[in-house]
This record gives C-alpha cells, sequence and structure tokens, in this order.
C-alpha cells in the first residue's frame, strides 16, 4: 500500500510501528534491533553447519544450488536491482563462464589450466563480455534493452550447440569447440593452492565463502559513491546524467560486475557438474533467477538472498509428494488463519468443510465402495484417506473436479461477506478431492502446477517483494 | 524462381500465424506496458480447444459436421475460450500487479505459463496430438499457379488471418472502443478522467488479443498439425520477436514483423540451412534493434521528465 | 486494521488447534519420511504405509543405522547393515529419472507409464512391495545431477532407471559410480557411454554403433541409394546417430546432403523444398515420431517423392505413418507379437497408445526390480551386491523381443536391429 503524499520516511515509520502489533510483536521488535551484520553472521553461521547436521548428500547438493541461485541473484540484482537495466541475457555469462572452464580444463581442446588461473580468465573474459553487451544499453532503453539482451541469451544457446563443426580456414576439417548437444564432459575439479574440491560438501564451502565475500562486498558497494549513483541512474536517469553522473560508465560498469559475478558461479557449476551442456542454460533458468530476484524483492541484498534459498529449495522440497502435500494443506490453512476474521467464521469454515467431506464421503459410498482405499504416506494421507471420497476411475473424475476448482477458486477470491463464508467450504472440499485423487498420482506435474501457482499468488500478494521496500515508478 | 516464390508462400503462411500472436503482445503493451509472457499458453489452449471441438465432431477422418462447419466452429471456440481465458488471466494475475515495479507481472506471467502448461500437462497427457488435417482437407485440394502449388488450407490460414487483422484495425481505428483503446494507451490516468472505463478497456483488449492468439492456435493445428502442452513456449518466443521487430505497441507493426520473422525463417531455411534459421532471426532481430532501437514502426521512447 | 485483543486471541486458539491437528497427523509422515528419507511417498504400492506403520521393527533394513550415521560414506554402513539384518525386501526402492515435464514430455510421460506398469505387474508376479521414487530432470543434466544426488542419498533405492537423455547419463555417472549405485538407461543411446567411463551404467536399447551400420548397409545395398539427405534434430541423440551414418554412406558412394532442424521446429516446409529431384532418401535420425509424420506431410503437399528413413525414434505405428516410409527398430513390433499381446493390451487399457520409449523402459524396470530381488533373495541387500546381479540378470521372454543380458561393458548382449517397411499404416518387417 503506497501513500501518496506521505513523505518516504514517515511512512516506513508508520508501517514499522503498525508492524510491531499483535503476539509476535515483542519477536519482531528485538529481531530488528540486532544490526544487519550480526544476523547475517549468524544466519551464515547456522546455514555453515548444515553439511554437519545432515548425512544426506542430497541436502548439500540442494545447498550447493541455492549458493549457485544465490551468487546468480547478487550478480543480477546489481544489474536489474541497482542500475534498474532490465538485463535477460543474463543467462549467457552464466553459461559463457561455464563454458571458458570447460575449455580451459578439459580435454575438448587439450588444455589444463590451473584453477587459480582459470578462474581468474573465467572473471576478466565475462567482465569484460559484460561491458560488450551492455554497449548497446548506451542507446537502448526499458525495454527495448531488455528484447535485445533476451536475444543474446537464445544466440548464447545456438552457438553452444551449434559450434561443434565450426570450419576454420586454417584448420583441416570442421572444429569441435563446444561439443555440440553432446556437451564437454570430463572437467578438472577446482584446486586452489593445493587444495582439491572433490566433493559436494567441498563445493558447498567454496560457495558459502564466495557467497559471504560478494554479499559484503555488494553491501559495502552498495553505500560507496558508486552504489549511490547506480541508484540515482534507477531512479531516473536523466536526472542522474543532468547531475553529470557519467551515466554510460555506470550502465557498462553494472554490466560488467553482474557478468563477472555470473561467470564466476558458471565456472563453479560447471566444476560441480564435471560437465557442461546447451541444456543447462535456457530461458527457464534465467527465469527463475528473476523469479529470485524479484521475489526477494530487487534492490534488497537480504531480500535477493532469501528470494534465491526460496527459489532453490522450494521446487526440491516439492519433489517429494508427501512434502508437498504438507505445503498444500499449510499454505490452505495458514491463507486461512490470516484472511479469515472473526475467528468464529474461521472456525465454522474449517467444521463446514470436514463436515462437508465426511458427507460427501457417505453420500458417494454406495457408488464408489472401494473408497476406503489409503493413499499411501504416513498418518496425514490416511486421516485425508479416510475424509476424502475416493472415486474408482480417478483420472476422469479428477480432471472433470480440476477444471472445476480453478474458476471457483478464483470466484471465491472474488466473494466478499457471507457469501464466501458459504461457498469456502465447498470449495476447500474440492480442492482436497482434486489433490487427493489426481494430483497424487502424478507429482511431477503437481509440482510445476504448485510453483506457478505459487508465483502468482507470491506476486499479487506482495508485489515489492519479501523484502523489497514499494516504490513509485516512473514511466 | 519458383523456390523463391514457394517459400513466399511457405513463409506467409507461418508468418500470419506469427503476426497474430504478435498482435495480442502489442496491443498489450501498447495499452498497459507490460509484457504478458503467458500468451504463448494463451494461444496453446486455443489450439487444444480447436482439436477438442475436432474431436468431439469425430476427428479429421470421420467428421459428423461437413469440413465448411467444422473448421469455422472450431475457430469460433477456440477464439471464444482463448479470449475468455485471457480477460481471466488479466483479472486475476495483472489487475492486482498494476501499479507495482515493472518486474513484477513478468514474474506472475511466468508463473500464470507454468500453471496453464502443467494443467494441459494434467488433462491431456503428454502426447503430442496431431490435427490429421489431409484427412478433413487434403493437401492435394489446392491452386496450381504454373509449377506453384498453393494448399487450400495455406490459403484458408493466410485469409482468414488477413481478414482477423483487417477486422482489428477497423476496430481500433473506426469504432469507440477502439477509440477508447488509443486513448489509453497513450495516457492511462488522463482517459480515465476523461470518463473512460479504463478497466474495461484493458479486459476488452486483453480478449481481443488473446482472441487472435486462439485463432493462431488453431491455425497451427491444421497446418502443422502438432499440438502439445509445451507448444506455447517457442511460439510466444517468435510471436514477442515479431512485435519488437515491428514496434512494439505498435499494431500494423506487430503485423509486418510477423510476416518478416516468418519470411526471414523460411528463406534462411530453404537458401542457408535450417540448421541456421533461428540463429539468422535472432541475429535479424538485434541488428534491427541497434539500428532502429525502437524497432521497425515504433515511435521512439521519450522520456518524462 | 484494528484487531480487538478478544479477536486475537481467538484467532490464535484456532491457530493453535489448527497446527496441533496438522503436527499429529504430521508426525506420521515425519515417521515415514525418516524410514524411507524422502522417496517412500512416492510409492504407487502400500509399501510405504506399512514402513511408516513399523518405523522401529528391527527388522527394516535401513531404518535406525542410516539416519545415526554422520559421515559421507553411507555406503559403507549399508552394506554392513544389509548383511547384519536378514533379508527383508519390504519397501524396497527403485528410482526412475526422465523428462515428465517439460518440452520433451511426450517422451518422458510414455516411459513414466511403462515405468509404473512394469512396477505393478512385478509385484504382482513376485508378491513383492517394491515401489518407484519418480524425480523430474526435464532433460536438463544439471537437474539430473541433483536428482541423482536425491537417489544416492536415499539408502532405500538400490537401482535407478534412466536417465533418459545421453547427455544426463554422463553428468549423473560421477555421481552414481562412488556409491556403485546401478542404472539402467532406456533411451541413451551415445556409444561412448559404455566405453568404461560410466562403470555402473547399463542400457537396455543398443548404441548408436549398432544402429548406424545397419540403416546404412540397408539404405546402400537394398534401396540402393545415390543421394541421401540427413536430417538431424539437434539433441545428442540425433546427431550422434547422424555423425555415423554419414561417413558411412560417403563411404559408399553416396552423396550426402545434412541439415538440421531444432526438436521442437514444426514448419518444415522451407526445408522440404530443398529435397531436390534426385534425392532418393531423406533419413531422419528423429526422437519425435509426430514432428516426422509432419515431415512427410509437408513432402506429400509439396510433392516430394524421395523416401523417409528414420530411427528408432520414429518407431510409433500410432503417429508416424508415412506410406512407403522405412523405420529401424532395437525390438520387433511387439503389438504383433503373440506371445506379448496380453501385456500390450493391459497396457492400452490403462495408459493408453504408446510409441518407441515405452517397451524399453519396460525393460529396464523389470531388470532393476529383478535385480534387486535376487540380490534380497540371496541375502545381500546392498548397492555392490544390486550391481552385480544387475550385471548377471537375464530376461528370457523380454518385451524387446530377444533374450536380455547384458555384455561386460553393460551394453544389450547380441544386439540386434529390426527394419520395417510402413505399408497402408502397418509396419511390415522387411529384414
Amino acid at each position: 500500500m503506497t501513500k501518496i503524499g506521505t513523505d518516504e520516511w514517515v511512512a516506513q515509520v508508520g508501517e514499522r510501528t503498525e508492524a510491531y502489533r499483535g503476539l509476535t510483536a515483542p519477536v519482531r521488535r528485538t529481531w530488528d534491533g540486532i544490526p544487519l551484520g550480526w544476523r547475517f553472521a549468524a544466519a551464515m553461521l547456522l546455514v555453515a553447519l548444515l553439511p554437519v547436521a545432515t548425512d544426506s548428500s542430497y541436502v548439500v547438493r540442494v545447498g550447493v544450488n541455492a549458493f549457485l541461485f544465490g551468487l546468480l541473484a547478487l550478480g543480477l540484482n546489481v544489474v536489474v536491482g541497482y542500475a534498474g537495466l532490465l538485463d535477460l541475457g543474463y543467462i549467457a555469462f552464466y553459461g559463457f563462464g561455464a563454458y571458458t572452464y570447460a575449455l580451459l580444463s578439459s580435454d575438448q581442446i587439450g588444455v589444463h589450466l590451473p584453477a587459480e588461473l582459470t578462474l581468474i580468465v573465467v572473471v576478466a573474459l565475462t567482465a569484460g563480455l559484460g561491458y560488450v553487451l551492455g554497449l548497446p544499453s548506451r542507446r537502448l532503453l526499458g525495454d527495448y534493452l531488455a528484447i535485445v539482451t533476451l536475444f543474446f541469451g537464445q544466440v548464447f544457446v545456438q552457438l553452444a550447440i551449434h559450434l561443434d563443426r565450426l570450419s576454420l580456414p586454417w584448420a583441416d576439417g570442421p572444429v569441435n569447440v563446444t561439443g555440440g548437444p553432446n556437451g564437454i564432459v570430463g572437467i578438472d575439479p577446482i584446486r586452489l593452492v593445493g587444495v582439491t574440491f572433490s566433493s559436494v560438501t567441498d563445493y558447498f564451502y567454496l560457495l558459502l565463502v564466495a557467497f559471504v565475500a560478494l554479499a559484503v562486498g555488494l553491501h559495502r558497494l552498495t553505500a560507496s559513491r558508486t552504489g549511490r549513483a547506480w541508484r540515482a541512474l534507477r531512479e531516473d536517469p536523466l536526472a542522474a546524467e543532468q547531475m553529470g553522473l557519467p551515466v554510460n560508465r555506470l550502465k557498462l560498469l553494472a554490466f560488467a560486475v553482474g557478468g563477472a559475478v555470473a561467470g564466476f558461479a558458471g565456472a563453479v557449476f560447471a566444476a560441480v557438474q564435471v560437465g557442461v551442456f546447451p541444456q543447462n542454460f535456457e530461458t527457464l533458468l534465467l527465469i527463475m533467477i528473476y523469479a529470485a530476484v524479484i521475489l526477494g524483492g530487487a534492490g534488497s541484498l537480504p531480500g535477493v538472498a532469501i528470494g534465491a534459498a526460496v527459489i532453490a529449495v522450494f521446487p526440491e522440497v516439492l519433489r517429494t509428494p508427501d512434502y508437498a502435500r504438507l505445503i498444500f494443506y499449510g499454505v490452505v490453512l495458514g491463507g486461512l488463519v490470516a484472511l479469515l476474521r472473526p475467528w468464529s467464521r474461521l472456525a465454522a469454515v474449517l467444521a463446514g468443510t470436514v463436515v462437508l467431506g465426511f458427507v460427501v464421503r457417505f453420500a458417494t459410498a454406495a457408488a464408489w465402495p472401494d473408497a476406503a482405499a489409503v493413499a499411501p504416506g504416513g498418518l496425514v494421507a490416511r486421516a485425508l484417506g479416510a475424509w476424502v471420497a475416493t472415486p474408482p476411475n480417478a483420472t476422469t473424475v479428477g480432471n472433470v473436479a480440476f477444471v472445476l476448482l480453478v474458476p471457483a477458486v478464483l470466484a471465491v477470491t472474488r466473494l466478499r461477506g457471507p457469501a464466501r463464508t458459504w461457498a469456502l467450504p465447498t470449495v476447500l472440499y474440492l480442492a482436497a478431492f482434486v489433490w487427493e485423487t489426481r494430483l497424487v498420482a502424478e507429482p511431477s506435474v503437481t509440482r510445476q502446477l504448485v510453483l506457478g501457482a505459487i508465483l502468482v499468488v507470491m506476486m499479487t500478494a506482495r508485489p515489492q517483494g519479501l523484502l523489497g521496500t514499494p516504490r513509485v515508478e516512473m514511466l | 524462381m519458383e523456390f523463391f516464390v514457394q517459400q513466399l508462400v511457405n513463409g506467409l503462411t507461418l508468418g500470419s500465424v506469427y503476426a497474430l500472436i504478435a498482435l495480442g503482445y502489442s496491443m498489450v503493451y501498447g495499452i498497459l506496458k507490460l509484457l504478458n509472457f503467458a500468451h504463448g499458453e494463451v494461444y496453446m489452449v486455443g489450439a487444444f480447444i480447436g482439436y477438442g471441438v475436432l474431436t468431439m465432431a469425430g476427428g479429421a477422418a470421420d467428421p459428423v459436421l461437413p469440413a465448411a462447419v467444422l473448421v469455422p466452429l472450431m475457430f469460433l471456440a477456440a477464439m471464444i475460450g482463448s479470449g475468455l481465458l485471457g480477460v481471466a488471466i488479466e483479472r486475476f494475475a495483472y489487475r492486482p500487479l498494476r501499479d507495482a515495479p515493472r518486474i513484477a507481472p513478468l514474474i506472475s506471467a511466468v508463473g500464470v505459463s507454468f500453471f496453464l502448461q502443467a494443467a494441459a500437462l494434467l488433462l491431456f497427457t503428454a502426447r503430442i496430438r496431431n490435427y490429421d488435417t489431409p484427412e478433413l482437407i487434403p493437401f492435394s485440394v489446392g491452386v496450381e499457379v504454373g509449377p506453384l502449388r498453393i494448399s487450400l488450407v495455406r490459403i484458408l490460414v493466410i485469409v482468414t488471418a488477413v481478414v482477423l487483422m483487417v477486422a482489428l484495425t477497423l476496430l481500433v481505428s473506426r469504432t469507440r472502443l477502439g477509440k477508447a483503446m488509443r486513448a489509453t494507451a497513450y495516457d492511462r490516468e488522463a482517459a480515465a478522467m476523461m470518463g473512460i472505463d479504463t478497466d474495461r478497456v484493458i479486459a476488452a483488449t486483453f480478449f481481443i488479443g488473446s482472441v487472435l492468439a486462439g485463432a493462431a492456435g488453431v491455425m497451427i493445428g491444421l497446418v502443422f498439425s502438432r499440438v502439445f502442452h509445451f507448444m506455447g513456449f517457442l511460439a510466444g518466443l517468435k510471436g514477442f520477436t515479431a512485435a519488437v521487430v515491428g514496434g512494439i505497441g505498435n499494431i500494423p507493426g506487430a503485423m509486418v514483423g510477423g510476416l518478416l520473422i516468418g519470411l526471414a525463417e523460411a528463406y534462411a531455411a530453404a537458401y542457408l540451412s535450417s540448421r541456421f534459421s533461428e540463429l539468422v532471426v535472432f541475429t535479424i532481430l538485434i541488428g534491427v534493434m541497434l539500428v532502429r532501437p525502437s524497432g521497425l514502426f515504433g515511435t521512439p521512447a521519450l522520456q518524462k521528465v | 486494521m484494528m484487531t480487538t485483543p478478544r479477536n486475537v486471541r481467538g484467532r490464535f486458539f484456532v491457530l493453535v488447534l489448527a497446527v496441533l491437528a496438522l503436527a499429529a497427523a504430521g508426525c506420521g509422515g515425519e515417521d515415514d519420511a525418516t524410514t524411507g528419507d524422502t522417496g517412500a511417498a512416492t510409492a504407487t504400492t502400500d509399501a510405504a504405509t506399512t514402513a511408516a506403520e513399523t518405523p522401529e521393527t528391527p527388522t527394516e533394513p535401513t531404518a535406525g543405522a542410516e539416519e545415526t550415521t554422520t559421515g559421507p560414506t553411507t555406503e559403507a554402513e549399508d552394506t554392513g547393515d544389509g548383511q547384519a539384518a536378514p533379508a527383508d525386501c519390504d519397501g524396497l526402492l527403485v528410482g526412475i529419472a526422465g523428462p515428465f515435464t517439460g518440452d520433451a514430455a511426450s517422451i518422458g510421460q510414455e516411459q513414466l507409464n511403462w515405468a509404473r506398469f512394469a512396477l505393478e505387474r512385478f509385484n504382482a508376479d513376485n508378491g513383492t512391495n517394491f515401489a518407484l521414487v519418480e524425480a523430474d530432470t526435464q532433460l536438463d543434466p544439471a537437474q539430473a545431477t541433483t536428482v541423482a544426488q536425491q537417489f544416492v542419498s536415499n539408502g532405500d533405492i538400490l537401482a535407478v532407471v534412466g536417465p533418459a537423455g545421453s547427455q544426463e547419463a554422463e553428468a549423473v555417472g560421477p555421481i552414481f559410480e562412488p556409491d556403485n549405485l546401478a542404472y539402467i538407461g532406456m533411451s541413451a543411446t551415445r556409444t561412448s557411454l559404455t566405453g568404461g567411463d560410466y562403470p555402473t551404467f547399463f542400457r537396455v536399447v543398443p548404441n548408436d554403433d549398432a544402429q548406424g551400420p545397419t540403416d546404412a548397409t540397408y539404405m546402400v545395398d537394398e534401396l540402393g541409394a545415390q543421394n541421401v539427405f540427413i536430417i538431424d534434430d539437434q539433441t545428442s541423440y540425433s546427431t550422434g546417430l547422424a555423425d555415423i551414418v554419414q561417413p558411412l554412406l560417403e563411404e559408399a558412394g553416396v552423396t550426402v546432403t545434412r541439415d538440421s532442424v531444432p526438436q521442437d521446429q514444426t514448419d518444415f516446409s522451407a526445408l522440404v523444398s530443398r529435397i531436390s529431384d534426385d534425392t532418393d532418401i531423406v533419413f531422419l535420425p528423429w526422437q519425435l515420431a509426430a514432428s516426422a509424420q509432419l515431415f512427410s506431410q509437408q513432402m506429400e503437399e509439396q510433392g516430394k517423392t524421395a523416401t523417409i528413413f528414420g530411427s528408432d525414434g520414429l518407431f510409433s505405428p500410432d503417429d508416424f505413418s508415412a506410406e512407403g516410409a522405412y523405420v529401424s527398430s532395437f525390438a520387433p513390433d511387439i503389438t504383433a507379437l503373440p506371445e506379448q499381446a496380453e501385456l500390450v493390451e493391459a497396457y492400452t487399457e490403462q495408459y493408453g497408445e504408446f510409441g518407441t520409449f515405452g517397451p524399453p523402459t519396460y525393460a529396464a524396470t523389470q531388470v532393476a526390480l529383478t535385480a534387486v530381488l535376487a540380490a534380497c533373495e540371496a541375502g545381500d541387500v546392498s548397492r555392490e551386491a544390486v550391481l552385480e546381479q544387475v550385471g548377471d540378470v537375464t530376461i528370457t521372454d523380454s518385451i524387446l523381443g530377444a533374450p536380455l543380458t547384458f555384455d561386460a561393458n553393460g551394453d544389450v548382449e547380441g544386439a540386434q536391429f529390426y527394419i520395417f517397411r510402413i505399408e497402408g499404416g502397418e509396419y511390415v518387417l522387411v529384414e
């Protein structure tokens, strides 16, 4: 809720005092009192304990993915969040970094440089590439820049696929540079000052250190002369130029910094995956990085870090149907608790849903005799199995119910007052029915469905991102 | 020479489909400055609705209705269905973000796009569906001009696209709604102050854009016979490219852009190698943008001070 | 928004109640998660439920010990565990990875359905209650490696079916190898995969080195090819096969033109017009039969008469029926085999039509489950044991026609290719 006409600072103070109401107020007030640096240190310390706390290399691997996302999101945040340049070709820097590392540390062209050197080369090259690809930003404004950079990203993937039979004037036959669709495999692990990073845990700590260094560096940069100049550029490029800021140089610098960070992340990724393939750098990944930055709140370092963690971890949690189910019912319940008031209405809706379930179950018992079949997956599932009717031809009935459910949910978000209270139990029951009959059977599809729905809900509920500050944009 | 003209026909068919998709992008952008990345999925849904009507009528091999009735029915159903879907997307995924930062609706659009893809996968499974058009309208039926063969399906697609584009141009330039759309695109706040119900105009814009995408979906089904849950992604990207080349926000620009991209792809595949046709298209695009930063027909972006 | 204290307390009360209810119910779920780590939930049988009911039973193969281990060397514990406990085949898992969503989902979903089908039949035939853990990779090697890590971390997963793509199989190799986790490919055909770099990899389909020469020889000797147009679809499978066929044809004095289209391309008309009149064969080493059908329709539209020759990816009578086209396949047409009729009918009734990717997945799943059962009956429920068993597996009446065994490299023994000609929509065996 932007309060037009109110001074931004006054509005923030107002929001904060509002935020301190309610039961969790003391906790939140204390938390906000701790300096940012301490909070960050504490969070990172906790994260550092992760590989010790679990024996599952999967959890650590998801942590590695989260850090890679974190690095990419921090780098993109410089371009998008600070300088306000919409760079949709960002994925190309990641890919370029990965391919450069792969070429310089594998048998592809028979070069095995020491990692210290390779990483420096990668960072320097991607920074240079960022500078070059940033050049159009001098002329192109806003969305047109976004569009041109989007195609830089596309061109990169095309080149990665097609540079496996490059005809060079001095070579005899076609030269295989990128390996084409087969990519490059057998990449050396990173070895720094005699320490070889071989396991997932090793890379976890390497990335942790890199992430902390980058976050601290960027935090300091934000407050520096350059950081302030970037923000001025973001808020109003024309005014910034009038104030004598070197606008073009600032834009190119943002591109170069963002590119260098992505290039470094790409090099580590190549070493972690022990290979690079064109499919690694498709538009979908770019979208997810953007989602991390925007969900967390563009421009806010802690926000972007949290956004990256959410984007890396959440889809993995959804892989396991049992967790997906807990999240589904948890989110529905949480949403109801947050939105329905007074509490008597909330209780009525929940009770109504439960009763409706048993009624439907009883009414369909004759038609669906084998409805007692228990869905696998523990007590929650068994409780649900006793409550939700399961038809024998689950696919068809479930599909029909799904088609009904989507408009029903959309409609209920528009209803107000008693009509909503009356409609809610039916919709809630329908949702549970769809989940248990159809979605449980297709975990991979459900995962994408839930991911999409959550993105829409989160963005519409909090357009500025989790920790972003709302600001009025000039068009 | 005949080879060249044959490519012209190929390029125009593909180009008219791209143009219809591009129009949806461009209209929405013109009015809201919003990149509607879920537009490709609307097109996908249109193709599925057309397939559904065809299947309900007994399939292409043994339809209960004559083709002359069935094909318009498929177009009608797909256009209305897609139009309503477009309005729903605007109402629930974009309207709450109307005054949010510019990039927020992008993520919302991506969410819609994931959701629709997964829903299609759930409801229709991943099998690639085939309209089997040759069974309905044999490719051998068509016009032969000298050595050149143009099948009836292609003529149908090109003519339908032209009719739709002419109708759209008339709508925008001659009707009250068109006037309101132009006013809203020019300055939404001022239009609202003049008594235009901008919310309704925006919904109408989404409806019209999505109707065109639905028609494009059926066209692709008829000519290229391949319908599946992921088809919207690439087509959306191409339509978007076309909109940008023509100057995003500009309606004639989107039409020209669509045809240009279609022709560029056809000629690149025919004379160079289809291996590089996408690369050629992207390079053309980047080239155009560097020379004319606002596209072929776009007006240079003015900065308000 | 003003909220009265009473109101707050009331809502808080409902919240606490709800959370308590969820937590109470959630305990079951968590127990489940600790026994099966993360995977048990995907169970398509009641295996997970029974496992969840008896989390403390000492006969559980991996439960307690697995959880208390903190070192990264879990596989050592696994072995000890398996030997110490009497063999108990309850709740053992097999992972399956494939592109279940995304642009290759038409392939992945067919594979998934056949794997589920294989599991149901195997459990019914052998009285076991094994289960599958499904993981979507979207054909992205990065996701495949994360999934591989998930499989490795779940001690109950003893073998893996998939992943689908050759590049994925390459990417996951270094993760599976240290844990001796066997993975059985159902569609990764790149020759180098069984060259020794990936010792835990097996595949039920012959590699490109087997198919390429068969196709090339047939084109030259039987069809008298003079001028061949090869179009790959820019995937690892397709370029690999095209790279093998092209030089073979050239050696035989055939004029070869080579081009490629992206796999998701739908408009081939420009490419089709480039097929010259003296081209007698168009070789399409593609994976999407629907695309090839489209290609043939567009050839017909432009009056091109060259013969289409497709690789095993196009063997799909429901999707690809271009009159007079040739298709090679690693298996006889199972829909025409009387001994498989019951199986085919049962599948079609439950899941609908299928193409070329399903049957090998059925075989791969069968191999994995057979090996797990054999290891378990031999009293050694460890990944090493299963790996050894996979190498020794013999499936006499394999869905792929011939008896299925692996050679030392993990390739199918005695791989043979069949060539079909499409006549009136029917696939007729010609070699």
